[in-house]
């Protein structure tokens, strides 16, 4: 696995809504940031988790992973994270010269990772410094958290502030360093549905113009035909794709009212349809892992009490 | 007192039938103001120093307990007389200043100690799991002996002196802030770490970014515990030492069955032990005032 460098070249320069970014086609023309090829993955002494697994992460695009619950999409993150390695097939990250200093990956959790004794200013910046090793400007601050509607929420401590509001000021600090690819691990799965949706829209706003290539892990469904350009469905363990969608509503779609439109509905039901199949299966496969354990233990027991 | 019809909530037991509860914090039971809580814990001190002072005085009463003997309790007037003379000299009394300022400067002197310390080793320990695994014994080891014990031993070193009372309190301390510490430390998120490695940052940059202020935090949280150990440990250690105190003064007066001055000098150090854990707690309030809202 390769990875790219990171030397401190220049202050990366978001753009902001006045600036127009670059368009989706631009991007879909330039080649993959990081690449999945054939990867499998087994834990030392276990059963495979993944297998065989191939994506492609383009900046600009956001891709989005469903699957049974448990079947290994969080571990695909962890692999593409660098986290862990492959034990076979590899990940590769494009090597194309950086004209700015973009660092190569940022991952926003399930769980809260902003520091409480930091205000949500201080909680970017840390971000930022960790990255670029220099401070973000406050004027570049301001603007970061008012992109997000956050404009006024700098100086406030992270339990000064509401659950959407921490995942607002959460997604700026993956932001604010940057990345050429962002991971986002379940990240909205604590949020009432309105916060929710408010913060799909930002967020794939806000990705589609800084260009960066995202990844998706959600058993939202709804959420990830709002926010994706293209959904896998991957099997029960050993995790492998098992179908994919092209989400069809372009890079200025509104993702509440999207949510109306027949078009949305039927991409849902046909997405349902293929995870429920694999739900069915996933349970299937612990009923008989559950009925090979009972067999073990009776024979334990009968061998016990000497029967 | 009021009780709204929301908060109370119909739930179905195991016995069968429904059976009211009432939900947590529903009941106004702050009715009862500042002023009026005030008003009835003065009113508990008050009858407790009128049975002091008075039901000794009963006759008959000493013959049935030594508890109603005014020689072994002594009386709230005679204490109170007791206090006086020891912050002004009257009656020839000795004076408590310079023994108040030796027990409350090495109490001060070795909870810092023992704070830094303890939470320096805990963060220690919390980040590296090989280190934990060679040095944790022998701490637990000494965290169950009991410290008085060592006292003895620390006098062998320092003598009946101030570095004896500092030393008797940093141990104790110690513990107290090592063991907070590295929860704390090892209490931090897979995720909170993750994400600083993805971001590029060194194990240096995990300790000192992450780890080690949660660590600290933690052995913060307990800088008024601590405050109080580090007190006791000292008297204990002027007790055994003899060495100018409180503890010291204590020893005497109970050498001498003097009533009157142990009371006055127990009821100082109570005094001195709720100011000192109020300031701690203020000074913590404010050092974490991000955390626990």
């Amino acid at each position: 696995m390769s990875t790219p460098a990171t030397g401190d070249m220049t202050v990366p320069t978001m753009m902001t809504s006045d600036e127009p970014g670059p368009s989706r086609s631009a991007f879909s023309e330039r080649e993959a940031v990081i690449e999945v090829r054939n990867a499998s993955f087994a834990y030392p002494n276990s059963a495979t988790v993944i297998k065989e697994f191939s994506l492609r992460v383009e900046p600009g695009r956001v891709i989005g992973l469903v699957g049974p619950s448990g079947c290994g999409k969080s571990t695909i993150l962890s692999l593409l994270a660098g986290l862990r390695s492959p034990t076979e097939g590899e990940i590769v990250w494009s090597d194309e010269p950086q004209t700015e200093h973009r660092h190569p990956l940022t991952m926003l959790f399930q769980k809260d990772t902003l520091l409480p004794w930091l205000t949500a200013a201080d909680n970017v910046d840390l971000h930022y410094r960790l990255t670029h090793s220099k401070d973000q400007t406050p004027e570049r601050l301001h603007e970061l958290f008012t992109m997000v509607g956050l404009g006024g929420a700098e100086r406030a401590y992270p339990y000064e502030l509401s659950g959407g509001m921490r995942r607002r000021t959460a997604f700026l600090t993956a932001v604010a360093p940057n990345p050429r690819v962002l991971l986002l691990d379940e990240p909205f799965s604590s949020l009432d549905e309105p916060t929710r949706v408010a913060l799909h829209q930002d967020i794939f706003d806000i990705v589609k113009r800084m260009g960066i290539g995202v990844v998706l892990v959600t058993h939202d469904l709804a959420e990830a035909v709002s926010i994706c350009d293209e959904v896998l469905i991957l099997s029960a363990r050993p995790a492998t794709i098992v179908g994919s969608e092209e989400v069809p509503f372009g890079d200025s779609r509104n993702v509440q009212h999207l949510r109306e439109s027949p078009q949305f509905l039927e991409l849902y039901g046909r997405l349902w349809r293929q995870l429920t199949i694999q739900i069915e299966k996933s349970r299937a496969a612990q009923t008989a892992a559950s009925a090979v354990v009972d067999t073990k233990r009776g024979r334990w027991g009968r061998l016990k009490s000497g029967r | 007192m009021a009780v709204s019809t929301d908060s109370i909530r119909r739930v179905r037991t195991n016995g069968g039938g429904p059976t009211l509860r009432v939900s947590k914090g529903s009941v106004d039971r702050s009715s009862l103001s500042r002023r009026s809580t005030i008003l009835i814990q003065i009113s508990i001190v008050t009858v407790l120093l009128v049975a002091w002072e008075f039901v000794p005085q009963i006759p008959g009463l000493q013959q049935l307990s030594p508890a109603f003997d005014p020689y072994f309790v002594s009386s709230p007037s005679r204490i109170a007389e007791c206090i006086w003379g020891l912050f002004t000299g009257a009656n020839g009394s000795v004076l408590i200043g310079p023994y108040l300022w030796l027990t409350v400067s090495s109490a001060l002197v070795g909870t810092a100690i023992g704070m830094l310390l303890g939470s320096f080793a805990g963060l220690l320990l919390s980040n590296s799991e090989s280190l934990n695994r060679i040095l944790r014994p022998f701490l637990v080891a000494i965290n169950a002996t009991p410290r008085i014990a060592l006292i003895p031993i620390i006098v062998l070193f320092f003598g009946a002196s101030f570095e004896t009372s500092v030393v008797s309190a940093v141990l104790v301390v110690f513990f107290v802030a090592f063991f907070n510490a590295f929860e704390g430390g090892r209490s931090v998120a897979p995720e909170l770490v993750q994400n600083v490695q993805l971001l590029g940052g060194s194990r240096w940059q995990v300790v000192s970014r992450v780890r080690g202020p949660f660590a600290l935090a933690w052995a913060f949280a307990v800088l008024p515990l601590a405050m109080t150990f580090g007190l006791i440990s000292v008297v204990t250690a002027e007790i055994l030492t003899g060495f100018k105190g409180i503890g010291s003064l204590l020893s005497i007066a109970t050498s001498q069955a003097n009533a009157t001055l142990t009371f006055s000098l127990v009821i100082i150090l109570a005094v001195v032990g709720v100011v000192t854990v109020t300031i701690a707690d203020k000074i913590r309030d404010r050092v974490l005032h991000w955390w626990g809202k």
